[in-house]
């Protein structure tokens, strides 16, 4: 068990291509750390570099207190979980699991008995003897881990692992694997593009964008408060509504006219008369009377998912969509025009330029 | 089937049957010579059906009984020729271009692309057209009736290089990542891991390579001259021109059978490998 | 974004790389420099004087009837030998491509030609068409007419068309039938509901889907026809009669080995390997497409 520490690493391709900026991030030990972001936001590219598949182009990591840059990947006591499982297909589950344990020279007993153990953690006992091809997605799943497991490395290195199953077993997996992290303690990098895997396993996440770091912190945090537009609308399904607006005195206008008086704000002055991106949640405007009304949203299309309901449509004299959350039990029709206030509370603005965040 | 049209099932057989006798008709035509006396080919017909000869003509021609086959040396003797060249021909071969193949695939070095591009350039340069200068090669190197004359010039082969790098490329990189975490070195990894994964590859090209090089004709006539390292390919048409006049077509047809025998065998009895070998060079 | 080091081995894959290498070196591209540079030589017999003469090799090449000779029977016997090759095998593949019955036996049947050397079949043929004793001589003589492949060059050119071509069936048939197979069922079954007979189902929808593999096909075979058919021609007609079946490989061999005309041979070397490499690079522009595809 160790911290991992990445600091100033850079990732320049041969080809130029600059993978990944200036990350910098301290891992704690035994925390799960997720990151997540877009393909190609250099998220993978940073695993593969903890784990020495690729080479840093500068900066240190450190494992424990250990410099690791020029350590082979065997050399830095990490296992990891691949995406297709990477399982070798003419060895059984057994010797794949053990095939790490008989490089390092254990004997045959040794070996036999820690993948016995790992096997009995993750009820695969019964496979030992099969083949890969021999088993289901779920299964070879966890004989991927079990070859992780029983390396008893520092460091869990996961890369989009449960991407290849079916959505019921990905949330069996996804519950399997947390349990597993927390029973072991053992540091965990976990790499995904999937925001709700993010969420749920996540102690901190990093939410990566174009190669840079947009925003570190725990999953709700990062859910409450984003840091950039880019946070906002990459966490949360469905996304954040967005819409140019402009402060003026204590009130926002909204697409040019929709006006919503602003809590009391210190800098609300300061940006008197200033372009700006107006941020809710669809599970933030509520439905409400008339004259509490901020917009009004003419329903288009109308999504009933039982507990809540999502209503898709656009504000009169726009045709920029919106989308609003709705408890299940009310019933809509298309058509429907709906006066919606926006929670107070939770409303986001962001600079328009710089897409940073401005509220508290 | 889409449709049951019995009539035209039964074209379909009878089409096929009909491609086995003419294509099969070569083989019987020498089976059944090879069991005859020389006298049924001297006038009339052919013979067309099995005679007495058979274990005779064999015999003869095994042994090279009386000088039979008109050199120094007994058709066993050349298929032991042949089928030295053909093996060596198709390890040597798989060997060389896996070890190729893997360099290419898993390694990045300088000159990796010349190095591929020489391989390719085999392709282009068979030995029927470059015939001389090979000789003189082989020639200068002292190699001229020997194994290694017979054999080495023709083990470089791109096709084969190709084949393993085609399907070492389709060999998810994950699974030499995950290898290289086991704590797997390059080679560890490549008997660990590829050749297990290679078996049925390297199986289908035995099975054309043992062929190529069972087949060769044209290179063991020109480099040699020793008859201890004829081969039983070249033999037959040193028969053809020994008899003058009267050409002795049971034994000759007898030596046929021989130098067709261990390919067909590999063939059929390999039949799988094969074919998909061969499909797969399409690609 | 692929220089992903899988391996970072300085030395290692030039160790792997080296037999490989070596063998090319020596036995292909130095020889494949001595034709160039030789070509570009006369030299006596004997290697006492050589002269260096620049394309007069080649001119004179091309200003020789027999060459140009050599050139038309190489076109006419590697088309015959393709096309025939091929159509056979096609009618083949095309019938067993739906047998059930049976269809594994057929398949064993028809592909052990393969294994056949070109020479050997070339014997056996010659063989059956021999004018005195040969069944199929006989064959044509009790249809009216006097075979004899000795001095009638059409039929001399028959004969190692034939030969060449029987070997070849097998390995069309292969690629066909797994071509065929490889077309979905469903495709066949639409245009069987939408009224077509088995006959033009094959005409106007398997034939069409097959025609990269006849094109893939038609290169290997005329590279086989150009080539690998030495054994055939020296092992039967010899060139001959007249010059009527001496295609480009054998007159290489001949000038060089018989001849002992070292320069012309080089040069007609030189010419082969630009066929071959336009032969190759067709060919490769075809896989490429089929990749991309």
């Amino acid at each position: 068990m160790a911290t991992v520490s990445l600091r100033n690493i850079k990732k320049t391709y041969s080809n130029g291509f600059k993978a990944i900026h200036n990350l910098n991030l301290e891992i704690e030990d035994g925390e799960m750390i997720v990151l997540v972001g877009p393909s190609g936001c250099g998220k993978s590219t940073s695993l593969r570099m903890v784990a020495g598949l690729e080479a840093t182009s500068e900066g240190d990591l450190y494992i424990g207190d250990k410099r690791v840059n020029d350590l082979e990947p065997s050399e830095r006591d990490i296992a990891m979980v691949f995406q297709n499982y990477a399982l070798y297909p003419h060895m059984s589950v057994a010797r794949n699991m053990g095939y790490g344990l008989k490089n390092q020279g254990l004997p045959r007993d040794e070996i036999r008995r820690k993948v016995e153990k790992a096997a009995r953690v993750l009820e695969i006992e019964h496979l030992l003897d099969n083949k890969p091809k021999q088993l289901s997605g779920g299964q070879r799943q966890r004989v991927a881990m079990g070859r992780a497991i029983v390396r008893n490395p520092k460091v869990f290195l996961f890369d989009e692992p449960l991407s290849n199953l079916d959505a019921k077993l990905r949330v069996q997996m996804r519950i399997e694997i947390k349990r597993l992290q927390q029973e072991f303690a053992t540091t965990a990098i976990y790499v995904t593009h999937d925001q709700v895997e993010a969420m749920t396993l996540a102690d901190r996440l990093v939410v990566m964008n174009g190669g840079k770091v947009e925003q570190v912190g725990p999953p709700l945090d990062l859910y409450e408060k984003p840091e950039t537009q880019f946070v906002a609308g990459f966490l949360g399904s469905p996304g954040m509504n967005f819409m140019p607006a402009r402060i003026q005195g204590q009130a926002l206008l909204v697409q040019g006219d929709h006006r919503i008086d602003l809590p009391d704000m210190a800098e609300l002055a300061q940006w008197d008369g200033r372009d700006i991106t107006f941020g809710v949640r669809p599970e933030h405007l509520e439905a409400c009377s008339e004259a509490e009304a901020d917009f009004h949203l003419k329903v288009d299309i109308i999504e009933p998912l039982g507990a809540d309901t999502l209503l898709y449509g656009h504000l009169p004299g726009s045709d920029s969509l919106m989308i609003a959350e709705q408890p299940g039990k009310r019933r809509y029709t298309r058509g429907d025009v709906v006066p919606l206030r926006v929670d107070r509370e939770r409303l986001h603005l962001f600079d328009a330029e710089t897409e940073q965040r401005l509220n508290e | 089937m889409i449709e049951n049209r019995p009539w035209l099932t039964a074209v379909r057989h009878l089409v096929l049957i009909l491609g086995i006798i003419v294509i099969g008709l070569p083989i019987w035509i020498a089976l059944v010579a090879s069991t005859n006396t020389s006298a049924s080919f001297v006038s009339g017909v052919m013979p067309m059906w099995f005679g007495e000869e058979g274990l005779n003509n064999f015999r003869r021609v095994l042994t090279n009984e009386g000088r039979v086959l008109g050199v120094g040396v007994s058709a066993s003797w050349m298929m032991w020729n042949s089928f030295i060249m053909a093996m060596v021909i198709a390890i040597g071969k798989i060997t060389i271009s896996i070890l190729s193949a893997f360099a290419i695939v898993y390694f990045r070095f300088p000159f990796r692309r010349t190095c591929f591009w020489m391989i390719f350039i085999t392709l282009m340069l068979p030995v029927e057209v470059r015939i001389l200068p090979t000789y003189e090669v082989v020639a200068s190197l002292g190699m001229l009736n020997s194994y290694a004359g017979l054999t080495i010039p023709l083990i470089a082969s791109a096709t084969a290089t190709f084949l393993f790098r085609q399907f070492f490329l389709s060999i998810p990189d994950s699974l030499a990542e995950a290898a290289r975490i086991d704590g797997a070195g390059p080679m560890k990894f490549f008997k660990d891991i590829l050749l297990p994964l290679s078996v049925n590859n390297i199986a289908a090209l035995f099975v054309i390579l043992f062929i190529y090089g069972w087949n060769q004709y044209l290179w063991p006539l020109l480099i040699t001259t020793d008859e201890n390292y004829y081969t039983i390919v070249m033999v037959i048409k040193r028969l053809m021109t020994a008899g003058e006049g009267n050409v002795p077509w049971n034994i000759i047809m007898t030596t046929t059978v021989l130098a067709m025998l261990p390919p067909v065998v590999v063939v059929l009895v390999m039949q799988k490998f094969f074919v998909r070998g061969l499909v797969e060079q399409e690609k | 974004m692929h220089d992903n080091v899988v391996f970072n081995n300085k030395v290692l894959p030039y160790f792997l790389l080296a037999p490989q290498l070596v063998i090319t070196l020596v036995f292909f591209i130095w020889p494949a420099g001595q034709a160039l540079y030789q070509s570009f030589l006369i030299e006596d017999a004997f290697g006492f004087s050589r002269e260096f003469v620049w394309l007069d090799n080649f001119i004179y090449l091309f200003s020789d009837d027999e060459y140009w000779n050599s050139i038309r029977v190489t076109f006419v016997f590697s088309g015959l030998v393709a096309f025939s090759g091929m159509a056979v095998a096609l009618l083949l593949a095309a019938m067993a491509d739906r047998v059930i019955k049976g269809a594994t036996t057929y398949k064993t049947l028809l592909i052990w030609p393969y294994a056949v050397a070109p020479v050997v079949a070339a014997v056996i043929w010659w063989l059956m068409f021999n004018p005195s004793i040969g069944i199929l001589a006989f064959l044509s003589w009790t249809l009216g007419h006097q075979w004899n492949h000795y001095v009638n060059a059409n039929e001399a050119m028959a004969v190692v068309v034939i030969a060449s071509a029987w070997k070849q069936i097998s390995y069309n048939f292969i690629f066909f039938l797994a071509g065929m197979q490889a077309i979905p069922r469903s495709l066949i079954e639409a245009a069987a509901i939408d009224g077509s007979g088995p006959f033009k189902r094959f005409w106007q929808i398997v034939f069409p889907l097959l025609s990269p593999i006849a094109f893939f096909l038609l290169v290997v075979n005329v590279v086989y026809a150009f080539f690998e058919t030495f054994g055939v021609i020296h092992a039967t007609t010899l060139g001959g009669p007249g010059n009527a079946t001496r295609t480009l490989v054998y007159k290489v061999y001949e000038d060089g080995f018989v001849g002992l005309d070292m320069g012309s041979s080089a040069a007609q070397s030189v010419i082969l390997m630009i066929l071959v490499i336009t032969l190759t690079i067709i060919q490769f522009k075809f896989i490429e497409r089929k990749v991309q595809y």
